[in-house]
C-alpha cells in the first residue's frame, strides 16, 4: 500500500481545519481520508485525482454536520457550567473553581474528617502505641514463672511482721522434771548440823571446828597489832604520775597506822602456819577522796592478802590528791606488813 | 447515485446494528476498516458514508457499548473501537431484532411478489 506524503496528509489536515471541523473529532476523520486517498493512489490515480474525490465526499456541509452531531452529543454530557459560561471568558477563574467545586469539597470534607478522626483517635493511638513495652514486660515475666513465686511469698511475710509488734517478754526457766538420779545439785544453801561446827564463810574450808569467831584472831592480832606500826605509807602515783600535793589520809600517817592495827586481824591459817611478810595493796584515791579499786599486787597468801584488802575497803574518805589545786584521782599503792610475834 | 441514496435510507435504521455485529466478530476496528468491511462483504451494495458512520461509534461509545484506544500508524492518530461487555449483548440482541425484522418484511413482502408472479 502506498504512504500519503507528509504535505498531502497536511494538505488535508488544512483543508479540514478550514472547514472548521472540531478539533476532537479531527485526527479520526483524517486517517479515515487518508486511509481512502492511498486506497485511490493504490487504484493508480494521481493525488490531484484523489484530492477533488476526497473534497467531493467530504464536502464543508458533511464536515459540518459531523461538528454539530457531535457538539449535541457532548451536550448531552454538558454540565449547568458549561451552559452557564457558553461564549464567555472561560480563562477569567470562575469556570475553573466552578468546574472544580464538586471535587474540592470532595477533598475538603475527607480532610476534614480525617483530621477530626484522627484529633478523636490521637489519645487512643498514642495509649495503644506507648505501652507497648510495658506489654512485653509483663510478657516477659508470665514466662519466667519461677520468678513470679518469690515475690508473692514475699508480701506474705512483710504484713505479717508490721502488725504485730513483739510483746516485751523474758525468757522463762523451763523447769524439766527428771528422776531424783539425774537432777544436779547446784548450790544448796548449809544445812543446820553443818553450820553446828562450822562457821559460814566464803567458801568450804575444811578448818578447825568449833573454832571460835573471835577467839583465835584476837589471840594471833596481839602480837600483830605490835607489828603492823611498822607500816610505811608509800606513795606511788600511777595514775597521773606526780601530783603536787598527795592524798593523804585524814589525820596523816599515824591516824591511819592506829586504823590498820585497829582493823586488821592476822589470819588464823597465816598465824599457825606462821607466815609473815608485806601485802602491797594498789587503790585508787578519787578526785572526791574515796578509796576505790582496791586489789593487792603482791601478796604472802593464807589469807593476808583479802584481810589486807578488805581492811584497806573499810577506810574512811582521803583527802584527795590535788594537782594546780584542783583535786585529782591518785593511783596509790600502801604496803602493809604482818609479821608474827 | 440513487442507488447508494435507497440503501443508505433503510442503511440509517440499522447502521447501529450493523455496525455493533462488526465489531462482535472482530477484536477491533477503526472507521475506514468499517466502510471498508461493509463495501467488501456487500459488494459495495452498502456503502457507509464516513458522515454517517461517525456519530454512530461516537453514540455508541459514549452509550457505554464501545471503548476506544488510540493508536499511532504512519504518523496519523489511528481511533480502534472494540465492544465491552454490555456491547457484546446489546450485539446480541440488536442482531437478533434485526433478523426478526427482516423476517417480518420479507413476510411483508413475499405475498406481493407471489401474486405478481
Amino acid at each position: 500500500m502506498k504512504r500519503l506524503q507528509e504535505n498531502r496528509l497536511d494538505l488535508i489536515s488544512k483543508y479540514l481545519q478550514a472547514s472548521k471541523l472540531d478539533p476532537e473529532l479531527l485526527p479520526e476523520i483524517l486517517d479515515h481520508l487518508a486511509c481512502e486517498a492511498e486506497e485511490r493512489l493504490w487504484d493508480g490515480k494521481s493525488f490531484e485525482q484523489v484530492f477533488g474525490t476526497i473534497l467531493d465526499t467530504a464536502d464543508s456541509q458533511t464536515l459540518l454536520n459531523l461538528s454539530v452531531d457531535h457538539k449535541n452529543l457532548l451536550a448531552m454530557e454538558k454540565s449547568l457550567n458549561d451552559i452557564v459560561f457558553e461564549g464567555r471568558n472561560k480563562l477569567y477563574g470562575a469556570y475553573a473553581l466552578r468546574k472544580g467545586y464538586s471535587q474540592t469539597m470532595q477533598r475538603s470534607v475527607l480532610m476534614g474528617v480525617t483530621l477530626f478522626l484522627l484529633m478523636v483517635m490521637l489519645p487512643n493511638l498514642y495509649a495503644r502505641l506507648v505501652p507497648e513495652p510495658k506489654a512485653s514486660d509483663i510478657a516477659y515475666v508470665v514466662e519466667a514463672k519461677p520468678i513470679d513465686i518469690v515475690p508473692e511469698e514475699m508480701p506474705k511475710v512483710l504484713p505479717k511482721k508490721e502488725p504485730a509488734p513483739v510483746a516485751k517478754t523474758v525468757k522463762s526457766v523451763q523447769f524439766v522434771v527428771l528422776p531424783d538420779n539425774q537432777v544436779e545439785i547446784e548450790n544448796i544453801p548449809p544445812s543446820v548440823e553443818e553450820l553446828e561446827t562450822a562457821q559460814p564463810g566464803q567458801e568450804t574450808v575444811d578448818g578447825v571446828e568449833n573454832l571460835d569467831i573471835v577467839a583465835p584472831p584476837v589471840v594471833a592480832a596481839k602480837p600483830a597489832a605490835s607489828s603492823v606500826v611498822g607500816v610505811e605509807p608509800l606513795k606511788e602515783e600511777t595514775f597521773l604520775g606526780n601530783v603536787e600535793q598527795a592524798p593523804e589520809y585524814r589525820g596523816g600517817l599515824a591516824a591511819m597506822g592506829a586504823f590498820l592495827q585497829k582493823n586488821l586481824k592476822y589470819p588464823s591459817q597465816a598465824a599457825k602456819a606462821g607466815i609473815e611478810g608485806r601485802v602491797f595493796v594498789e587503790f585508787t584515791v578519787g578526785s572526791d577522796g574515796k578509796v576505790e579499786n582496791v586489789k593487792s599486787l603482791k601478796g604472802i597468801g593464807f589469807g593476808c592478802d583479802e584481810e589486807a584488802v578488805r581492811v584497806v575497803q573499810l577506810m574512811r574518805n582521803w583527802n584527795p590528791g590535788k594537782q594546780a589545786g584542783v583535786p585529782v584521782r591518785v593511783r596509790f599503792t600502801l604496803p602493809i606488813a604482818f609479821q608474827l610475834n | 447515485m440513487e442507488n447508494n441514496a435507497t440503501s443508505n435510507e433503510y442503511v440509517r435504521g440499522t447502521l447501529k446494528t450493523i455496525v455493533l455485529n462488526l465489531l462482535a466478530e472482530h477484536d477491533r476496528m477503526y472507521g475506514y476498516e468499517i466502510t471498508q468491511e461493509v463495501k467488501d462483504r456487500t459488494g459495495g451494495a452498502i456503502a457507509l458514508t464516513f458522515g454517517a458512520l461517525y456519530p454512530v461509534l461516537h453514540k455508541l461509545e459514549q452509550e457505554g457499548l464501545l471503548v476506544t484506544e488510540s493508536v499511532e500508524v504512519d504518523g496519523r492518530l489511528r481511533k480502534y473501537y472494540s465492544l465491552t461487555t454490555p456491547g457484546n449483548e446489546a450485539a446480541r440482541d440488536k442482531t437478533n431484532d434485526l433478523e426478526r425484522f427482516i423476517e417480518a418484511v420479507r413476510l411483508l413482502l413475499a405475498p406481493k411478489s407471489l401474486a405478481t408472479e
